[in-house]
């Protein structure tokens, strides 16, 4: 901080001194508060909005803070923009420390206030960018619109223009700061005042019940006229390429122990079994008359006693769908372990389609199915310790809120 | 024994045993990674030999969360997989519902579906080619291409409500109706955007250094953009005709006269082009559309509590990035057993260590704008 902490020092005691002190905080403040040059940060979809303001129409420049900064150590503002996950938390803070002070925040966005649309049954998010780092000014919305940001960055200016040398900003001040401090304290008195005015609140409630107003006459709820709508038949669009019956009989001709999942779809959804999926699959990528050479996706669903692991392919000649079902049967395992180990394994679709690599190395880390002779099996969105795997039925996280009914 | 110490995720064999690569981390927060996504390039000098994403770094854990939404309730999260084409994302749930529930949508609701989706996708391409133009050093063209996208946001949220994350879209029709004003606006934005594209055209589509940078750069053969399951602008800039809207119709596009147009390079200047000829494409479908909107219901007989019958339903739709699919499972009950998106960004990263290997550091950021990926989308 150089010279400011003994500005006050010295020139207080002076007649006439503290005048003096105040002009240089002024001047100090009107300077820092209209040139904030903001970090270029965003995970989602408040970065876009964040980027809007800063474009053609909303041009951040009229309040001084469109120097976006690509690194950290030129920034002096972070606007949080878009949810923190809990492995991008460390990432956060990270930059966070590596803005050189004075250094302001602002959390931009439902999701860096309290988890916004996350915030239950959810393991993955941080609740609020103040779990992570201090927080100057939090902006509401979900996102919130470029004429709310710029709302943000005055409050910000009025926060920075009240700061004084004679209680200089430090490294941690906000998280420790009185200021800090003070708004729990108001927090606290408020709810004080919530409480005494819910009491009164149902005092009048009972007065009004016992001794109504002369003049009262109940109110009458407006039937509000409800918009109705016909039933309307759906129109099923033809399927391309070849029908389900031609399908299923071509590929009959490779595998004779399959049947159809479900009837009644229009998409084939064929389930074979573990040892013959690799075979028929190879078998309908290389037909001439099915040629499946297009990978949409390989999911899986836990159906509490096994797996089902579903290849969804396509043909990008003919434009049908075939899915490939396999059910894998969950490895017998003591339950303290259960929740944490591999349960099955399936043999890896990525000799036959290299868009297998990441969909299965997915499946791996949602459904803790491992796939032999994949190159690379890791975890893909998670951190390598998580425990367990979130998308088994059975699956508990100690970070998980259950939603309030 | 080498001293090149292979980093998760890395496969290809060392180049020379003497010489020391070294490693590059990108992200995962850096301004042209387009969020938070993490690359890790290995270099030979400045030669890339091989890039490895690191995903999840903004993994929310939706498709838990949705098992514990109803059906409705999970139209909003789609909103927020992929921000720039949230109306598409409601459009590609609303059809799998509706294949589940069997719903038929009416006339004036298909229309109206259409030319959001359309103008939806012209949004996107348009923060494509801002986002292009400043990946290369324009800023110029950054601030332009925001400038029409505004538009295009007021009249979403003059239907919608919302600039962004609309959630608008409901099985078997919309939200709301449209306002009266919303097919001369709709004209307004179209007149101008004729203009304003050809504008844009002429400042980024021959200038040299955007030329120097893009053709001949990050080139994905078409077997490649198959195999490692491309869709949307990339794979049909490797010269395959593949786009949902005409080979796998939903909604009135079958009945609607527009071109798919395929580059055959496969470079970064192709997906370039594609995206700028499909915002062509996209306000011809509009126009076709904007002057039939039929009078009458604007989404068919709501239920009181919306169900899915058991079973399993696939639906995709053509988003601006390419195939989105949404398979749900059900058990018969309010809320989905299992959801799961396949996401298109999802895909076409996966071909990025393809495009990229033997190219130039500099050029790596050229290719990842140039596959217009979109985060939270493929981390869900």
């Amino acid at each position: 901080m150089g010279i400011m902490p003994f500005i006050p020092k010295i020139l207080d005691p002076v007649p006439g001194g503290k005048t003096i002190v105040n002009m240089v905080d002024y001047v100090v403040n009107w300077a820092r508060a209209n040139s904030l040059w903001p970090l270029t940060y965003g995970t989602s979809c408040c970065a876009i909005e964040m980027m809007s303001s800063s474009m053609a129409r909303y041009d951040i420049a009229r309040f001084g803070s469109e120097v976006f900064r690509d690194s950290p150590r030129q920034a002096d503002l972070f606007i949080i923009a878009g949810t923190i996950t809990e492995r991008m938390a460390p990432a956060v803070q990270m930059l966070w420390e590596q803005i050189p002070g004075p250094k302001y925040s602002i959390a931009m966005g439902a999701c860096t206030i309290s988890g916004g649309p996350f915030r239950y049954d959810n393991y993955a998010v941080v609740r609020g960018a103040e779990q992570v780092i201090p927080v100057d000014v939090f902006i509401p919305g979900c996102p919130p619109r470029p004429e709310a940001l710029f709302h943000g960055l005055l409050k910000l200016r009025e926060k920075i223009m009240k700061e004084s040398s004679r209680n200089v900003w430090k490294e941690g001040a906000l998280s420790e700061s009185e200021e800090r401090n003070r708004y729990k304290e108001a927090a606290l008195a408020w709810a004080e005042l919530e409480k005494i005015k819910d009491e009164e609140m149902a005092l009048a409630r009972e007065q009004f019940k016992t001794n109504p107003p002369e003049n009262y006459v109940p109110y009458k709820a407006v039937r509000v006229q409800k918009e109705t709508f016909p039933e309307i038949e759906r129109v099923n669009i033809q399927t391309q390429g070849k029908s389900v019956e031609e399908l299923f009989k071509i590929a009959e001709t490779y595998e004779s122990d399959i049947k159809i999942f479900d009837e009644s779809s229009d998409i084939l959804d064929i389930v074979v079994s573990k040892e013959k999926y690799f075979h028929l699959a190879n078998s309908l990528k290389n037909d001439e008359n099915i040629k499946l050479d297009y990978l949409i996706d390989i999911t899986a669903v836990d159906w509490n006693d096994h797996f089902d692991v579903i290849a969804q392919l396509m043909s990008t000649k003919f434009g049908h769908k075939v899915f490939l079902r396999v059910a894998l049967s969950k490895k017998e395992i003591s339950d303290e372990t259960k929740a944490t180990s591999i349960l099955a394994s399936l043999e890896s679709l990525t000799p036959l389609y290299p868009a297998a690599d990441f969909k299965e190395r997915e499946v791996y880390d949602m459904f803790g199915i491992y796939f032999e002779n994949h190159p690379d099996m890791r975890r893909l969105f998670l951190d390598e310790n998580f425990k367990g795997y979130p998308l088994r039925k059975d699956f508990t996280h100690p970070h998980i809120i259950p939603k309030p009914v | 024994m080498s001293k090149n110490i292979l980093l998760p995720g890395f496969r290809e064999p060392p180049v020379d045993e003497d010489f020391e690569e070294f490693y590059i981390n990108m992200g995962p927060q850096h301004p042209s990674t387009h969020g938070a996504l993490r690359l890790v390039v290995r270099l030979d000098g400045e030669k890339i030999i091989e890039v490895v994403p690191h995903l999840g770094y903004i993994h929310r854990g939706m498709e838990k969360q949705a098992e514990k939404l109803n059906y409705i309730q999970y139209i909003m999260m789609s909103d927020r997989q992929d921000y720039l084409t949230a109306i598409q994302n409601n459009l590609g749930v609303c059809l799998a519902l509706e294949k589940g529930a069997g719903i038929g949508v009416p006339e004036r609701a298909e229309y109206i579906r259409v030319i959001l989706a359309e103008l939806s996708r012209i949004a996107s391409h348009l923060v494509f080619y801002a986002c292009f133009g400043g990946d290369l050093g324009g800023q110029t063209v950054l601030l332009y291409g925001f400038k029409e996208r505004e538009m295009i946001h007021d009249i979403f949220e003059e239907v919608t409500g919302s600039r962004l994350t609309t959630n608008f879209f409901r099985p078997g029709g919309s939200n709301k109706d449209i306002p009266d004003t919303f097919v001369p606006r709709v004209k307004a934005l179209l007149k101008h955007l004729e203009g304003a594209l050809s504008d844009y055209d002429r400042l980024l589509t021959k200038n040299i250094a955007a030329m120097d940078r893009s053709v001949g750069v990050g080139v994905l053969s078409k077997e490649d953009a198959i195999a490692y399951g491309c869709s949307g602008p990339v794979l049909r800039a490797s010269g395959v005709s593949y786009d949902v809207r005409k080979n796998d119709p939903y909604s009135i596009y079958s009945s609607l006269d527009f071109n798919v147009p395929v580059f055959y390079n496969g470079d970064c200047y192709d997906r370039y082009l594609i995206r700028f000829q499909e915002m062509y494409e996209s306000i011809k479908i509009i126009k076709q559309c904007i002057d039939k909107i039929p009078n009458g219901p604007y989404r068919s007989k709501e239920k009181p509590i919306f169900k899915l019958p058991n079973g399993s339903f696939y639906a995709a739709t053509e988003t601006a990035k390419g195939l989105y699919g949404t398979y749900v499972v059900s058990t018969g009950g309010n809320s989905p057993y299992r959801i799961h998106t396949r996401s298109p960004s999802f895909g076409n990263l996966a071909a990025l260590n393809t495009m990229a290997k033997g190219q130039r550091l500099s050029d790596l950021v050229t290719i990842l704008a140039t596959i217009d990926p979109v985060i939270p989308e493929i981390d869900r």
